[in-house]
């Protein structure tokens, strides 16, 4: 096939970079599409595991809008649920039931959970998850993976990021993920003063290859953290449903006391959410954390819609077998032109690396070919896959990381 | 992503009674040029939050240099007056800051050459007793360092000596309309990355952040360089520290290349949005970007200090 050209994406960035900085900011700004011109950058049509550039190129999708998109694309189950809603109301002088109705449904479907609080990002619940761990415990340390990743606000950055001051980091400790002796040395460091531990329940940083929990592991961080009193926090707001719907500590047999969610939660509608222990609650409800969004009754519907419809089709099931027919294929195809993909992480959102050039620069043209070819791959971070991915999805990406393989080869 | 200003070079005024072991035992003693001493020892000036201000000075004489002095080697290279001016030297001068950083210039064959530490062939020998009697010269100050070595080429400090200097001013700082030379253009901006090359190397030895962020940043080469066949430095990360220099890598882990001269002038001196650069095609970044993202953050952080 010819590869995908972007001349109205590319015209759209430069008009973008005239009154928006950077062009497109965060984690969706052009840096880490590498080679850039591989990307486009702007769509406006999206549908089960597709979505459309501004050029009419289409894609199969394996960001999922970097998670969110867990059921495909305007999922019609979920679209008319949020409708419905904001036919009656969306944001309001007072909460809707929704509200209850979404946090007794967490409560139902999440082992550990006594109740749930709503907002927006991922990093309003990691932040509130951080301030309640603090309430609960009076003490100020913070312990987390080195490589962790829990949203932007500063005390989550690394040091030297713009707009941090050093004090931002005083009280965060990193540690390697799997390494049961440095969180005991962390522990002893600072004695009665590690408020909380948080981490993802499983790592998934970018760039690296994404790492499983080591056997009992969690079970000894739970216990450890226990005899220390310290708020054990699970960041499951990539991860979560994507692997069980009780929170991925269920499928790695642990209880943490905080879990916060988003992404997947809402199908795209925003919302997040921390659910946790009863031992919690009073910590919790005197924490003072708000937004002017936090109570729209739309992605809260919608919120209900997506988690009983997963919990209707088991979406965790069907998210493995759609990844691990996708890493099978490609480790295959990667092997019939002389190359090894290395598949790490869950196969619902793994994170893929061809292990012949440490640099990553193969990597990199090979994924840039795939997009150019209509499959969305990113060279940096985990993929996604949804539960609107089809066995044809399948077939014809491999059939373009084939053609993708050969193009890389020729350049070579 | 930016360097964003260098610091000028001033001129080199030999003190009058240079080497004269009274006056410097009471230099030693009152270190009357460094007024930060009186101080208050934490400093939340400039943004330089956390550091003392021995520690911001210490920072500051490492950059002057470790990574503004180093560029003279570069200017002979490239800037044919400079080459005239340095045809006939023959000299070596060291530059030495009590308990603190050490580098040398050395001017023979037509040739000028640099280096950190210290040099058995310097003919001079500067001493400043610390680094803000550094610092202050490289702003301008008139107060002299002290010769200990070379008594007999103090005219050539007095005289010859601050017309490289100058020239080093001229193209690290230029004045309005010197851009629009093409020849200036791409001599100011060769010497601009190799500043923020040695720069980065300088503050990661002696700055604290800097130092946190290269011990997060994995092992590996950074090539920056401008086109196919412009200037080029390259940074090199590794658990026993980091290591800069000129010219092209035969196989870097990872490349930031600006398309030509008027992008790397453009995003070194912070005119203009380094990311929206790369949107737009005009910075291509390839391989380990986590070496990239760390360098860029330390050279960010130049600025602190040079402005």
């Amino acid at each position: 096939m010819t590869p995908y050209e972007y001349p109205k994406s590319t015209e759209l960035l430069a008009r973008a970079s005239k009154v928006i900085p950077g062009g497109i900011y965060g984690h969706f700004g052009p840096p880490p599409y590498v080679p850039v011109s591989a990307y486009p950058f702007w769509s406006d049509r999206a549908q089960g595991a597709h979505f459309w550039d501004v050029d009419g190129n289409r894609f199969i999708d394996y960001m999922c809008a970097y998670g969110p998109m867990i059921l495909g694309y305007a999922n019609p189950v979920v679209d008319a649920a949020y409708k419905a809603q904001m036919e009656q109301a969306d944001s309001n002088s007072l909460c809707s039931p929704r509200m209850i109705e979404l946090a007794e449904l967490m409560v139902d479907m999440i082992p550990i959970a006594d109740w749930a609080f709503f907002a927006k990002n991922g990093a309003d619940m990691t932040n509130l998850a951080v301030m309640t761990a603090r309430a609960a415990t009076n003490r100020k340390k913070i312990i987390a993976i080195k490589g962790g990743y829990h949203g932007t606000t500063p005390w989550m950055q690394g040091p030297g990021h713009h707009g941090l001051t050093d004090d931002d980091l005083n009280h965060i400790i990193r540690i390697p993920f799997n390494d049961i002796v440095a969180l005991e040395r962390a522990i002893s460091q600072y004695p009665n003063d590690v408020a909380g531990f948080i981490s993802s329940p499983y790592h998934h940083p970018i760039f690296t290859d994404n790492e499983l929990p080591a056997p009992g592991y969690w079970q000894q961080v739970q216990a450890l953290l226990k005899k220390n009193g310290i708020v054990f926090i699970i960041d499951d707001v990539r991860a979560g449903f994507r692997v069980n719907l009780g929170g991925t500590c269920e499928q790695y047999g642990f209880k943490p006391d905080l879990i916060a969610f988003c992404k997947a939660i809402g199908n795209g509608y925003p919302i997040s959410a921390l659910v946790g222990t009863e031992a919690l609650r009073n910590d919790v409800s005197k924490v003072f954390h708000t937004g002017s969004y936090w109570f729209s009754a739309g992605p809260m519907a919608a919120a209900i819609a997506t988690l009983t419809e997963l919990r209707r089709i088991d979406g965790p099931k069907i998210l493995r077998e759609t990844g691990e027919k996708l890493a099978k294929g490609m480790i295959d195809v990667a092997a019939s032109h002389g190359y090894t993909i290395k598949v790490s992480g869950e196969p619902s959102m793994m994170y893929v690396r061809i292990t012949d050039d440490p640099t990553l620069m193969l990597q990199q043209a090979w994924c840039g070919e795939c997009t150019r070819r209509g499959a969305f791959f990113t060279s940096h971070h985990n993929w996604f896959v949804s539960t609107a991915h089809t066995d044809e999805d399948i077939q014809e990406t491999l059939r373009i990381c084939d053609e993708a393989f050969k193009a890389v080869k020729k350049t070579a | 992503m930016t360097c964003r200003e260098v610091i000028p070079i001033h001129p080199i005024t030999p003190m009058p009674h240079a080497g004269n072991p009274r006056l410097v035992r009471a230099i030693l003693k009152n270190a009357p040029v460094c007024a930060s001493f009186k101080l208050p020892a934490k400093a939340c000036r400039h943004g330089l939050e956390g550091l003392s201000i021995m520690g911001v000075d210490q920072i500051k004489a490492s950059l002057n240099l470790g990574a503004v002095l180093q560029n003279l080697a570069e200017l002979c290279r490239l800037d044919p007056e400079s080459q005239k001016l340095i045809r006939d030297w023959d000299v070596c001068v060291q530059f030495t800051v009590f308990a603190g950083p050490k580098a040398w210039v050395e001017f023979r064959g037509g040739e000028c050459r640099t280096g950190l530490g210290t040099t058995a062939l310097s003919d001079v020998h500067l001493v400043f007793v610390t680094p803000g009697h550094l610092n202050a010269m490289f702003a301008g100050s008139a107060i002299p360092p002290i010769p200990v070595k070379g008594f007999k080429r103090l005219g050539f400090l007095k005289n010859e000596f601050p017309r490289i200097t100058a020239r080093l001013e001229h193209y690290l700082k230029p004045g309005p309309g010197m851009l629009d030379d093409p020849a200036f253009l791409a001599a100011n901006t060769t010497l601009t990355l190799h500043t923020a090359a040695n720069a980065l190397r300088e503050l990661v030895k002696t700055e604290p952040t800097a130092g946190k962020i290269a011990a997060g940043t994995p092992t590996g080469r950074l090539q920056l360089a401008v086109g196919s066949d412009g200037p080029a430095a390259w940074v090199s990360f590794s658990p026993n520290g980091m290591e800069v220099g000129r010219g092209r890598l035969e196989h870097p882990d990872a490349t930031m290349t600006f398309r030509d001269i008027p992008v790397a002038q453009g995003v070194l001196s912070g005119k203009e949005d380094g990311l929206a650069a790369i949107g737009r095609g005009e910075v291509v970044i390839w391989g380990m970007l986590p070496l990239i993202d760390s360098a860029t953050l330390i050279m960010d952080r130049v600025e602190r200090y040079l402005a």
